[in-house]
């Protein structure tokens, strides 16, 4: 039941809206120069906020059965142990590999 | 009503309990499925986070290579993608047949739109020598290593487009089908999964246009 949940037109409106000024917030955050890294951590936050955005309402993920959200947050996961295994080898290089 | 119930058991293999459970089960496959592919886009996140922590000053250098403005207006492009296509879904529900079609048709317009924008930005590139690999001849950007930024705009923004044109043909295949009106409330599975593909291709975008055209 819960799978076939209409979501309402208000909603998706409103969803569209706050990914619109999100968008306009990003651009805005690159031309007032902040410092990095914190440049970098500020636009990854905006975007992750839009992703959630995306996967909570225009995915259904709110409306869903809890295990599709289960799914999404453990390939995150995944992700990030796949970031952070590679860069304890880049970064703790002498020097880079030849060509990069 | 004799009807509906005929076209909803039609759809129904014999495996499941229900529709409803067929419907959670595809759901779940297609969520797997896109797992797959996070993981699929992450080796490339994976090789421009270790390229950029080697070369931070080579991304500020080359993103200025980078309209920002054309990447700003996919965005917003995709963002209104994603509304017609979850209203396309909205419209099966409710049993709007006419509406799913042009819902559909108004995705596949801005989905073409944002491959157009793609286009001019590729080919305006190329003019000036910025090609991907071996193919580079740029001389605008003072860094040894500035084709490697290349190569790995190319092959994230080009993977991008590819899923792209993989969505547009796959919402043509809708079209086909809701024209014969094989979509209702009580059966619309591929405009739903085609749906939560279509979001993740726009949750790609939405990560690739700060961290491709917004280094300062």
């Amino acid at each position: 039941m819960s799978a076939h949940h209409i979501i309402p037109l208000k909603t998706l409106l409103s969803t569209t809206l706050a990914l619109l000024v999100l968008t306009v917030a990003t651009v805005l955050v690159f031309y007032i120069n902040i410092p990095a890294p914190f440049d970098v951590i500020v636009a990854l936050l905006l975007a992750t906020f839009k992703a959630t955005l995306v996967g909570m309402f225009f995915m259904g993920l709110y409306y869903d059965e809890k295990f599709n959200t289960v799914v999404l947050i453990f390939s995150f996961l995944f992700f990030i142990v796949f970031i952070g295994i590679t860069l304890l080898d880049t970064m703790y290089r002498d020097s880079g590999i030849g060509v990069w | 009503m004799a009807e509906t119930q005929s076209l909803d058991k039609s759809n129904l293999k014999f495996y499941f309990r229900s529709s409803d459970q067929q419907f959670s089960s595809s759901k779940l496959g297609m969520w797997l499925f896109l797992f797959t592919e996070i993981m699929f886009f992450g080796g490339l996140f994976v090789a421009y986070i270790v390229f950029r922590a080697w070369n931070p000053e080579l991304f500020t250098l080359a993103a200025t290579q980078l309209d920002t403005l054309l990447g700003a207006v996919n965005t917003v492009v995709l963002i209104g993608s994603s509304l017609t296509i979850a209203l396309a879904i909205r419209s099966a529900q409710l049993d709007n047949q006419k509406m799913i079609i042009n819902y559909l048709l108004m995705t596949i317009l801005l989905a073409t739109v944002f491959l157009v924008i793609k286009y001019f930005e590729y080919t305006h590139k190329f003019d000036l020598g910025i090609m991907p690999g071996a193919l580079y001849t740029f001389e605008g950007i003072e860094h040894a290593k500035a084709s490697v930024f290349f190569s790995i705009y190319y092959m994230m923004t080009g993977l991008h487009g590819l899923h792209v044109v993989i969505g547009i043909g796959l919402m043509i295949w809708l079209v086909v089908r809701a024209k014969m009106g094989d979509y209702s409330s009580q059966w619309y599975t591929p405009v739903e999964m085609t749906g939560l593909y279509w979001h993740l291709v726009d949750i790609i975008w939405i990560f690739l246009f700060p961290l491709m055209y917004l280094i300062d």
